[in-house]
């Protein structure tokens, strides 16, 4: 025999140290950094309390034609000077918004980044937010989005989200809004929009080479001309289940696959179960080895893939599978994930299944975390959570820690099969007489 | 900044069974990434086949000798990596990240299922991953706008018979054609030692590897006959323009031109990356300037130009634009050639060229910002052109390119041959 039958075990343990990380108050606002001691790279990050649940009801999408209009030209050059003098550094000016933040970043070489934070702090502290700049931005946007929306998922996703938190309410309805919010957007919505949140100083998040980057100066660039103290966040959001099960079917004629959207709400961030949850979601729709890709897609060939976790924000949270099945399974699709999930919250997670999620999620910590972006990242979820610097050594000891009766205690408490909501977008003429048999739950009109 | 464009040591090994052996070394975290380069892709498909290298692919993830249907994922997963493949025209590569002390489970693992796969597959694990892959290509060509570009590219570019006249992601019809004993000789034939190269970079010294990987592939047999693919370095030209109009449920028109350019690997190439990014990356790019902040025809985010790295046959430059709301096809379409044109006839600029070479050189720095990244370049390279080393010259290379090297290229490249393929909406055509 050539091959060797005995697996290997593993060597000695090498301990995984996040960086060091500086916290410093300069000029009026807050640096977080972490220090990557022959790193090429650097990253900077600006990170500002203005996450999309700040936006007007009826204003979706607010934030995101502000990204866009931020580099049409400000108080110094226009939108080609602009553009040259960023990417003529060799970087691009990169924008990001979640429930609680608006992020603007450049990675860059270490060498250039002072010059490129003095242009990042430019666009977003002194955009010209010409009127006529600030239309076409948000058609284009508007266009954008109407382009994203022609894809399977979008439709599918905001039918769930308002399904869970209610369409009447900001969180009810897509992060990013929609092509009808955004066109609705006027000049005043935006140019307001700015001066209300993006002239607060915020946090400056800085991974790379701290002995070849002056933090002061970084800040003094970042946070000048900036003014106004911290706004109220706002406590955890009290949504409720629905009593039932609901489906609702986006009509997708032609479609060969069927998108797949199951969810109901979970809690927040900050909750004391957080970790448990995560391990819980892990086993059930997180990993390849999962049950939920075990059985649909390697015993039953349903699927490229199907995945489900918890994820949260500060105010609120979701549990959610999502997946793609060839149309004419989907409602076996369907019974088999909703039968996984219901078995999943009856009896727990097993020992064997929970040690692959722990070594998993806590290896991840270790594999994950090495460039200058994913840990600038990081450092943002201790800025936005206020989170200790230890934070991700301590995630690790609780991960390996968490054991069976916590993790099946988890998924008992906040996994509610019975109250999940299934979302199908797909060819409505084929699937709407399965799907009404199927005695699934309640189809909504 | 580094004058070499890859600052790490980089060492390398043969085992008498011609397995290659690089390790690049860097203890800055306690990860190590584990790469496999084979050179077999879907140039290698004969008719009636297309697919299959990639079906394969899904194959070498469902057990072998020693290790359990999914066990190969749960391991990997349970020691905390990552792991995933790719299969592309030219070539398969297996890679996964774990913490260092996971090292050798993953080269355990990797030398079963190079060297222990055909035992341990069965008719059921074919059956069932010809169902993924085939809900593979819906989910990524079928059921998304324009997601069909590239197999209608592939065709209009290649002539038939060529090795990339067809997509990796293959027919239906030859997928559901696949039989057992066609994947068990396809193993045979092309996953030997001698036609891999195997990558580990991160924290772990060569000496150990070198070690390890005798230790677990040493006793593998090598393949003295593996059959090369057809060669399609030399692509005649046709003289001829080809143009496809396709109606579909897209949300608006688009517009992309090709053409077949170099080899990647090839000084020429060089040029054709520089010249990509010149014409189609970013806001400064003449794409962005001319058609989408210019006379806006296209919309911003939906306009660029970009190489595919292929390396066996002249490679394709694909540019590409979106119509705004109210412009029709036909005007796209001749914006877009307008401006690709002028890459012959109008000079790049000193600050066209250093804005390019400025993006490129992040992009490359962010590529080997991770131990995978480089581990996966690496394997490209000892692969592709025998030679890990050559990794450190793709930078300075692409430093090097003038504005009359790109002036050249395109007169050369882009004055014939090309393709245009165009997508309408389905109410409007």
């Amino acid at each position: 025999m050539t091959l060797i039958a005995d697996r290997p075990g593993p060597g000695a343990a090498r301990p995984y140290r996040f960086p060091p990380v500086v916290r410093r108050a300069v000029a009026g606002g807050q640096v977080v950094a972490a220090h990557l001691p022959g790193q090429n790279l650097a990253v900077a990050l600006l990170l500002l309390d203005v996450g999309a649940g700040r936006e007007p009801v009826g204003k979706e999408g607010l934030s995101g034609v502000l990204a866009k209009a931020l580099e049409e030209g400000t108080a110094q050059r226009d939108a080609a000077a602009y553009a040259l003098a960023v990417e003529g550094l060799g970087t691009a000016l990169s924008t990001g918004l979640d429930w609680d933040s608006f992020q603007a970043s450049v990675v860059i070489p270490v060498d250039r980044l002072s010059a490129a934070v003095e242009l990042l702090a430019e666009a977003v502290r002194t955009p010209k937010l010409d009127p006529a700049d600030v239309r076409r931005v948000r058609d284009d946007e508007a266009t954008a989005l109407r382009m994203d929306w022609a894809n399977p998922g979008p439709r599918a996703d905001a039918a769930l989200r308002a399904d869970l938190f209610g369409a009447q309410n900001r969180w009810g309805r897509s992060l990013h809004g929609d092509p009808a919010s955004v066109a609705g957007l006027d000049v005043e919505d935006v140019t307001v929009f700015h001066s209300e949140w993006f002239l607060r100083p915020g946090t400056l998040i800085v991974a790379g080479d701290l002995e070849r980057i002056d933090l002061d100066a970084l800040a003094a660039a970042a946070f000048a001309g900036t003014g106004g103290g911290p706004a109220e966040r706002g406590g955890p959001i009290d949504v409720p289940l629905h009593s039932g099960r609901r489906i609702i079917l986006v009509d997708r004629p032609g479609s060969v696959q069927s998108t797949l959207r199951l969810g109901h709400p979970s809690p927040h961030r900050a909750h004391p179960d957080h970790v448990p949850m995560a391990l819980a979601g892990t086993v059930l729709g997180g990993a390849f080895t999962s049950r939920l890709n075990h059985l649909l897609r390697e015993v039953h060939g349903y699927t490229y893939g199907i995945r489900g976790d918890f994820a949260s924000s500060r105010r609120f949270g979701r549990f959610a599978v999502s997946s793609g099945v060839q149309t004419a399974v989907t409602v076996p699709a369907l019974v088999e994930a909703v039968g996984e999930i219901t078995r999943t919250q009856a009896t727990g997670v097993t020992e064997d299944e929970l040690e692959v999620a722990r070594s998993w999620r806590a290896g991840q910590l270790s594999v994950e975390l090495q460039s200058p972006r994913a840990i600038a990242s990081a450092l943002t979820t201790l800025v936005v959570h206020d989170l200790p610097d230890d934070y991700h050594a301590r995630l690790r000891e609780s991960l390996l820690s968490a054991d069976v009766n916590q993790v099946s205690a988890a998924a008992a408490t906040h996994l509610h099969p019975e109250s999940l909501t299934l979302v199908i977008e797909g060819d409505a003429a084929v699937i709407r007489d399965d799907l009404e048999s199927a005695a699934l739950g309640t189809l909504l009109p | 900044m580094p004058d070499s464009g890859y600052p790490w040591p980089i060492q390398t090994s043969r085992l008498d069974n011609g397995l290659r052996v690089v390790v690049s070394e860097d203890r800055t975290a306690p990860a190590v990434a584990v790469n496999l380069w084979y050179d077999v892709g879907s140039r290698h498909e004969p008719a009636g086949q297309t697919g299959f290298a990639h079906l394969f692919e899904h194959l070498m993830f469902e057990g072998s000798v020693n290790v359990a249907k999914t066990e190969h994922m749960k391991l990997i997963q349970g020691s905390g990596g990552s792991l995933n493949a790719t299969t592309n025209p030219d070539r398969t590569n297996y890679f996964e990240t774990v913490p260092a002390e996971h090292l050798e489970l993953a080269l355990w693992l990797e030398a079963d299922r190079m060297g222990g796969l055909v035992p341990a597959l069965t008719q059921e694990t074919l059956d069932n991953q010809r169902d993924v892959v085939k809900n593979e290509r819906r989910q990524r060509y079928e059921n998304v706008p324009y997601g069909d570009a590239w197999l209608r590219l592939l065709p209009l570019l290649y002539p038939p018979g060529h090795p990339y006249h067809h997509a990796t992601i293959g027919s239906m019809a030859d997928l559901n054609a696949a039989d057992l004993a066609t994947f068990q000789a396809f193993h045979q034939t092309y996953y030997a030692p001698n036609n891999a190269v195997l990558t580990v970079v991160g924290d772990a010294t060569a000496t150990d590897v070198f070690a390890l990987a005798d230790k677990y592939f040493g006793a593998l047999p090598a393949r003295e006959d593996i059959p090369p693919a057809p060669d399609g370095r030399s692509v005649p030209a046709t003289g001829q323009t080809a143009v496809e109009s396709v109606s579909a449920d897209v949300p608006a028109p688009r517009v992309y031109i090709a053409h077949r350019t170099y080899a990647f690997g090839s000084p020429e190439y060089n040029v054709i990356t520089v010249l990509a990014s010149v014409l189609g990356s970013g806001r400064g790019s003449r794409l962005y300037q001319r058609l989408a902040d210019g006379e806006r025809i296209a919309q911003p985010d939906l306009v660029g130009a970009y190489g595919v790295d292929l390396a066996h046959a002249p490679a394709p430059l694909i540019a590409t634009a979106t119509a705004r709301p109210g412009v029709s096809a036909e005007r796209l379409a001749e914006g877009l050639a307008e401006v690709v044109d002028e890459l012959a006839t109008v000079p790049v600029t000193a600050a066209e060229l250093d804005r390019a070479k400025a993006l490129l050189s992040t992009g490359w720095w962010r590529q080997l910002s991770t131990v995978d990244g480089r581990a996966d370049l690496l394997g490209r390279y000892a692969t592709q052109f025998g030679d890990p080393a050559r990794i450190a010259d793709q930078l300075p290379g692409l430093l090097a390119v003038t504005a009359e090297q790109i002036a050249e290229a395109a007169a050369d490249v882009l004055a014939t041959d090309r393709v245009t393929l165009t997508y309408l909406p389905e109410e409007t055509s």
